[in-house]
Formats: structure tokens, sequence, C-alpha cells
């Protein structure tokens, strides 16, 4: 005992003291949710058993296990054919497959049914050229598979084009020169480098199966997420909501498990050249190939980009005169300075967690960081409770303690729904962060130290500098996320900010899905222009390394 | 360049998002309201941008579901914004009621007005509106006569013929609530049972896919509120328009205790800051002219009787109501979201 407290005496440093606080806040709303779990399950539970909790289970089940395959095939086909061959139109493809990103999926699900449903666009045009067809039922869980696979492919695409295209020039020549076929190199050697890389972006397609709300509850589709809203809202219990998202986090668990047994122990470091594939190292296509290609690429841009997009701009023709005016420009300058601040406050956050805890050498801090990123994977609804009951207890002790009334900045103002935010989005950031901070090592630190360099000097002038791709990205993903996210916003935005998510969901909520178009739209366009001025940043680094290289 | 550009911009964001927290010491010393609102629709927006002008009160709205803001409420305490809760169905009202969350009201003007089964015994909820919830026919298909009641929905004629969206809706909540009210558990059960056995597809969409099925010849009847027809009518999309076209209304139990109805409505919170302005906006929104543009932009049956409907209501024709007060409906809600989880409403006519 004695021993331990002298060894937490001899680790602890102000780092300590810093990472304890950083975690603890961003950990806030999960230990009042955890102090729920202790009043036990409320009295709807035996209800939830008998009726739900077997359907909520298998819902979830058949729509990972649906999603999983498909995004799969689509991310990593995509991702592949772009990175290895030659054709027209490649870098116009390359771009377009990451935009589905942009177009929240309850969105996507109601362009579909606009699409195909009763009297749908699309099926009118397969009329007018002789189909006699009424409609393609789409509004069940296989619908609702498609529908998710098709808008949430990116994550995997984005993942493994990473991964393939980072793959040293090296091992695709020995593989050529040991007489191994395009597939076979495939099957035997980019696949398994990949496949981590594949996996993570697997993990954020769950994570965003399991979160969908608007979607599911569209289609009639019972799921946790569902679940739980009923729960709290229609059954009046709350306790049972808290235990269903309990139960919820502790599938993620066993998912993360099963991920990670996947993996195994294998680790695929590439050492050697970090000389990567060039233009010239891409086959050539021509012919039937070359059209066999193009499907791979034009399938997922055709089924989750063009359609639901052609479906809104429709609707936008529509609507445009009452829905498309200076307030919506006012609505998405609030968005984008929201979700601008956000992840600029994320990204901070993270690096404070990640760098003060190297820093501290106190090992049972690391408790925090986990607990800090878990946000994730916890329905916006119960992070929205936790955050209110939380920053009611602040306002209350404030009240108590110095009589002061501070209930307004809580309330009129967006602090709690960055917060919120924060706390939500926080594994984002930070889990690509620490693995890129990690990947640099430390050995370059350490030798910044050496030559008398502060912590904080080696961090600004060293380490940031190397991150600054993970950042981008990473930063951009939590821009997209923020922009789009629904239930916390609902529930802890001040009256006077609106969002062109809250928007959208407004109308089409209210029945009107044509009106919802503009709102979308504009919200689409401000992630496509982000995502553009990201990617035009990587080019230049891009262009400037290989200037130092030279 | 790039970097001080961005830093700029990140710096215009932060003042932008903060700005708020200024507005609002300033906005103390003026007259304001802060409402809680589940309602959405433009009309609602006429109408206040109408109050502010004439009152000079402003009035701040909050918009998300009334379960959510309930919760808020009841989290924000004794230190809440808000003055008014408005919510589009009587059950929720009763909730926040009975959790403490709202406060008698005294005004002559709202007593008059509102007929005591469209608001709360001891004045802490008023009705605002009211939406019928109707059988929508096919016009090609359905003779209006073949017709009666709710209840007789589950004859076998109907067969794989009803549509009707999922049980999670609050419409279908207060329609079986107030078939519990009205027949008792047990019969409102067998009810329910029997209409999933005539259903024409596994509950889902919303109450406008309903109809947009019975022009495709999915089913032949659908439940629905009276405005949604009303909006469909009006929408900018032919399709909405053709399929609202195919359809008749019928009002059910007419012979007997009338059509289901409810309300959209508002109350006052328990710690409202601004209780004075918050009752002037009440009357104001039962006055005769508001009730006139509920009625012509959102389809929606006036509370105030002196208030003309639209030549679109009109059309419809005068119907019976359901006087059940709206109080047993909140009562019964969660009994009906029970009861239709037992009948595995949601799951369809091939799961029994």
């Amino acid at each position: 005992m004695l021993n331990k407290l002298n060894r937490i005496r001899r680790d602890f440093n102000q780092w300590s003291l810093f990472t304890a606080a950083i975690g603890f806040f961003v950990a806030i709303p999960i230990l009042t949710i955890t102090v729920y779990l202790f009043d036990g399950v409320g009295n709807m539970w035996e209800h939830i058993v008998n009726y739900f909790l077997l359907q909520y289970i298998q819902n979830s089940i058949v729509l990972l296990i649906g999603t999983g395959i498909l995004t799969t095939l689509v991310g990593t086909s995509s991702a592949w054919v772009i990175s290895n061959y030659n054709f027209p139109l490649r870098s116009v493809f390359k771009w377009l497959l990451f935009l589905p990103m942009a177009i929240p999926s309850y969105i996507v699900a109601y362009a579909y049914v606009g699409l195909l449903g009763n009297g749908g666009t699309l099926i009118g045009c397969l009329q007018t050229i002789g189909f006699s067809i009424q409609k393609i039922e789409l509004m069940n869980i296989y619908g609702l598979i498609w529908v998710l696979s098709f808008s949430l492919f990116p994550y995997v695409y984005a993942s493994s084009l990473a991964m393939f295209s980072s793959i040293p020039r090296s091992i695709r020549e020995s593989s050529d020169l040991l007489g191994a076929s395009n597939w076979r190199y495939l099957k035997s050697v980019a696949f398994p480098l990949a496949s981590p890389a594949i996996i993570s972006g697997l993990f954020l397609v769950f994570m965003e199966v399991l979160n969908d709300y608007g979607a599911a509850k569209y289609y009639g589709i019972n799921t946790f997420t569902t679940g739980i809203f009923r729960t709290w809202t229609m059954l009046e219990d709350l306790q049972s909501a808290v235990y269903l998202s309990a139960l919820l986090i502790v599938m993620v668990v066993i998912i993360n498990g099963l991920l990670k047994w996947q993996r195994g122990n294998k680790s695929y470091a590439v050492k050697g050249s970090t000389d990567q594939l060039k233009s010239t190292d891409r086959i050539d296509l021509k012919g039937s190939k070359r059209l066999l290609v193009w499907m791979i690429v034009g399938i997922p841009i055709l089924f989750g980009l063009l359609l639901p997009l052609g479906q809104l701009f429709y609707w936008a023709t529509l609507t445009y005169q009452k829905t498309l005016n200076i307030e919506l420009l006012q609505i998405a300058g609030q968005s984008f300075a929201i979700a601008l601040v956000t992840t600029g406050i994320i990204i901070l956050t993270s690096l404070a967690l990640i760098y003060f805890s190297r820093w501290n050498h106190l090992k049972s801090l690391h408790f925090f960081k986990k607990i800090a990123t878990i946000g994730y994977v916890i329905p916006g609804a119960i992070i929205g409770i936790g955050v209110i009951r939380s920053s009611q207890s602040f306002i209350t002790f404030f009240d108590d303690v110095f009589s002061m009334e501070i209930g307004f900045i809580f309330y009129s103002s967006s602090v709690v729904l960055i917060y919120a935010y924060v706390f939500r989005f926080l594994a984002v950031v930070f889990h690509p962060l620490e693995a890129n901070s990690l990947k640099v090592g430390k050995n370059i630190s350490e030798a910044s130290y050496l030559l008398h360099a502060g912590k904080i000097k080696t961090l600004f002038n060293i380490e940031l500098p190397l991150l600054r791709t993970a950042l981008l990205t990473s930063g951009i993903l939590v821009f997209i996320d923020v922009l789009k996210e629904l239930p916390l916003t609902l529930i802890l935005k001040p009256y006077n900010v609106q969002t062109l998510a809250v928007k959208a969901y407004e109308y089409a909520n209210d029945e009107r899905v044509a009106e919802a178009a503009i709102p979308a739209l504009m919200l689409i366009f401000t992630i496509t222009i982000s995502m553009a001025f990201v990617s035009y940043l990587q080019k230049r680094d891009q262009i400037k390394r290989d200037q130092i290289k030279r | 360049m790039l970097k001080y550009s961005i830093l700029l911009l990140f710096t215009v964001s932060l003042m932008f998002s903060c700005k708020n927290s200024k507005e609002k010491t300033e906005q103390v010393q003026k007259q304001e309201i802060t409402l809680y609102t589940h309602r959405h629709y433009d009309s609602d927006k006429v109408i206040f941008e109408k109050f502010e002008q004439e009152t000079g009160i402003k009035i701040n709205v909050v918009k998300a579901s009334a379960d959510e803001l309930i919760q808020k409420l009841e989290s924000e305490g004794e230190q809440t914004p808000a003055d008014l809760l408005l919510t589009v169905d009587a059950g929720r009202l009763v909730r926040a009621k009975n959790k403490g969350l709202l406060q008698s009201v005294d005004s002559k003007v709202l007593d008059s007005t509102i007929p005591s089964y469209l608001k709360d015994q001891e004045n802490k909820w008023f009705g605002l509106t009211k939406r019928a919830r109707i059988i929508a026919y096919s016009k090609e298909r359905v003779k209006p006569e073949e017709l009666t009641t709710y209840e007789a929905l589950t004859e076998s004629k109907w067969e794989n013929k009803i549509l009707i969206r999922a049980s999670s809706n609050i419409y279908n909540q207060s329609l079986l609530a107030s078939i519990i009210a009205n027949n008792g558990k047990a019969e409102a059960k067998t009810w329910a049972e029997g209409l999933v056995t005539n259903f024409a597809r596994v509950p889902k969409g919303n109450d406008r896919d309903q109809i947009k099925a019975i022009l495709a010849g999915e089913g032949d009847l659908a439940v629905v509120n009276t405005y949604y027809i009303g909006k469909l009518l009006n929408s900018k999309d032919p399709v909405e328009v053709n399929a609202a076209n195919a359809v008749g209304l019928f009002f059910p139990n007419q012979n007997d205790r009338g059509t289901h109805i409810n309300i959209s409505g508002i109350g006052v919170t328990k710690h409202a800051p601004n209780k004075a302005n918050a009752i002037k906006f009440m009357e104001y929104l039962v006055s005769k002219e508001v009730q006139e543009i509920f009625a012509k932009t959102n389809y929606e049956y006036p509370v105030n009787a002196s208030a003309s409907t639209s030549e679109l209501l009109r059309s419809w024709g005068d119907f019976k109501e359901d006087h059940l007060s709206l109080t047993k409906l909140g009562e019964l809600n969660k009994a009906a979201v029970i009861t239709f989880d037992e009948v595995a409403w949601d799951k369809g006519p091939n799961a029994q």
C-alpha cells in the first residue's frame, strides 16, 4: 500500500492534474448516466423484455451484418479500383466517392421513397418507357440496409483507399517479380495489409448504423435507438431507457472485441522504402475491362449520390420559392460557425488529452482517456439527458453556494450544445490522432528535448506539423458529423440557434419532405465545399513534400 | 496567409456562436416571452410575427418534440427560461401537468372562448386547435355508405384493406386511448387485434404515405388526420395532389359518440418568468382573427366558435365530435401504448 502511494507520488506531475481535469470534465455526462444505473430498471422493463428486446437485438444484428457486408464490398472494391487502375475520369470518381457522406442517412431514406415509392419519380420514368411497375418496396429491413449502406460506405472507402495507396512500391514490385497475378496480389498482400484500416472504417459504419434514428423510424424498423426513444418518451420510463443504452454499449464492446479478435495479433508495419505508388504504376485499362471498372465505381455513386441528389433537386424545384430565403442563409452561417468552433475545441481537447497524458506518468489516469471517448457509441438522446442533468447540478451549485443565477448562460447560448458535441465526437478525432502520434514515435520528440526545447515548444514546432494530415482528415470528419448531428442538437440547442440539419428534419418530420430539400441541399453543399477545401490543403502539402524530397 | 485567414474565420465563428449570450443580457429589460413548442408550421411563424408587431413583445421560440421539451423543463426546474409549452396533443400536456410543470391561469377570455372538454379542469392547459382523426377511403373502390364507425373497421370485409401508421404515432395512441375510455380496456384490445388482422401491410411511413398507398391500390381505407389531406391538396408535388384527390373523407361514429378529435394545446409553465405576457399571448392565439389563420393555412379546426373555418374545411361538412374529456386521453396514453405492443401492431397482419 505504502509502496503504491510512493509510486504515485513519484509519477505525479502537473500534467497528471491536467489530464485528470480534462478527462473528468469531458466524462461528466457518462458519469451522470452511470449513476442512473444504480437506481435499477424501471417499471416497464418487463414489458420491454416481453415484447421488444429480442426484436431489438435481432434487427440490430441483421442491420449490422447487412450493412457490414455491403459497405465492405462497395467501399473496398471502389478503393481498390481507384488506387490501382488508370481510366478516364478516375480523379473525378475518386472525389465523388467521398460525397455520399455529405447526405444525412435519413434524408437518403426519404429520397428513396420519393424515387421508388408510390408515384415515385423513378417509377414514373420506368412507367413511361413501358414497364408496368407500381413501386419497389423499400420500407423494410432490407431497404434500410440498402439505404444505410449506400450512404455510409465512404467511411470504408476512405480508410481503405488511404491504406491501398500507401502500400510502398517495393512491395508491389516484389509481388510482381514473384509472378503473382493482380488478383493474387490483392488477396494475399493488399487486402491483409489494408484490413486494419477497413475494420476501423467498418467500426465507424457500425456506430452510425446503431445510432441511426430517422431512417429506421420512417421505415418502421425497431432498433435499439428507436427503442430507447420509445421507452423514454412513450412508456415514460427513463430508467429502462438508460438500461437499454447500457445494453447497446455492451453490444458495441462486443463488436469492438470481435473486430479486434479478427485482426488478431497481426501487425502489418510496413517498413522500408516509403516511396508510394505513382500514377505511372497504375494499370491502364481498355475495352470491356474499362467498362467493368466504371461499373464498380459508378454503381456506388449512382445509388449513394446521384439518385438521392436527383430526387432532392426535383423536390427543390417544387419548393424553392417558399423555402429559399435569407433566413436559411443565416441558418447555414450559424451551422457552419458552430461546427467550426466545435471542431476546433475537439481538436484542442484531443491534443491535450493525448499529450498531457503522455507527459504524465501516472498509469491509473489512462482510464480517463477511455471513458472520455466513449461518447461516440452512446445515443444522442441519452447524452442529452446526461448533459442536461449535469449542467443542472452545476447551476444549482452556483445558486446555492454563491447565490448566482447562471442559468441563462446555459439556456441561451450554445455552450452546452458545443460541450455535448465535444463529448459525443471526441473519439472521431482522438483515435486517429493518437494512432498517428504513436506512429510518429518518441524518437523525434526526444531528440528535440535533448536540444533543450521544452515540451510545449516541441509540441508546436515538431509534433503538430507531423500530425497535420491526420489533423485535417479527422477534423473534416468531425466537422461533417457535427453539421449532420440531429438528436443532440434538437434537445440542447438554444432558442435563437438553428442548424440546417434541424431545419431539414423539422420539415421532413412534419411530413413536408419536399420542403426539406433546400435545407438538405444547402447542408450537402456546405459539406462538399469544406471537403474540397481540405482536399486542396492536402494536395498542397503533398506538393510541398515532393519538392522537399527533390 | 492561409493560416491567418483560417484563424480569422475561426474567431469570427467564435464570436458568432457566442453572440447569443450577449443578446440575452440585453433582452432582460425588454418585453419578451419564451415558448417551447412542438409545432413546426409556417402558419405559426406568421402568427408570432404578427403578435410581435402588434404588442412589441418578443417571442423566443424553442422547437423540439414535446417529450424532449418536457424533459428539458423538468431538468431546468426553477431557472427555466420557458414561459409556455405548446404541443400537438393533449396527452403530453396532461403529462406535463402531472409532473407539476404547468400552472393555473385565470383568464376570462380563455374561459369564455374554449369549451370545457377542450381544456384542463384546473386551467393548467388549453386547446388551441382541433384535429379530427378520420377515415380516408378510396373514391374508386369504396362507397361511403359502407362505413360507419371505428369499431366497424374490424369487420372481415375490410381484410387486407386498412392502412395506418405505426404505434409510435401520438395520433394513433390518442385514438386507441379514446376507445379504451369509451369501450373499456378489454374491448379496446380486441378492437386493436381485429384491426391488425385487417391491415393491408406492416405499418410504416407517415399519414401522407398512407393516402398515397390508397392511390396506388395497396389498401382502400386509411386512418389519418384531416389537416394532412388539406396539406396534400395544397402541395407543390403533383403526386401528393393526385393522392388527395383520389380519397374521400368519412367522419366515423356520427350516430353515437362522434368522431375522435385531438388538440394542439398550450399551458403556462410553473416557473414562467413572464406570466402576464404569456397569458396575453394565449389570449391572442384564441382570438377570432388568429384562429382563422390556423384554419386557412394549416387546415385545423378552430376552438373559438366565432371564427369561421376555411372553404376547404367547410366543404368537408360539419360533424359531431367526441366530447370525451381530453384529460382522459392523457391518462390512458400509456395503457394505449402497452395495448399496441400486446397486439403486435407494428409487426403487421402476418405476425399474429
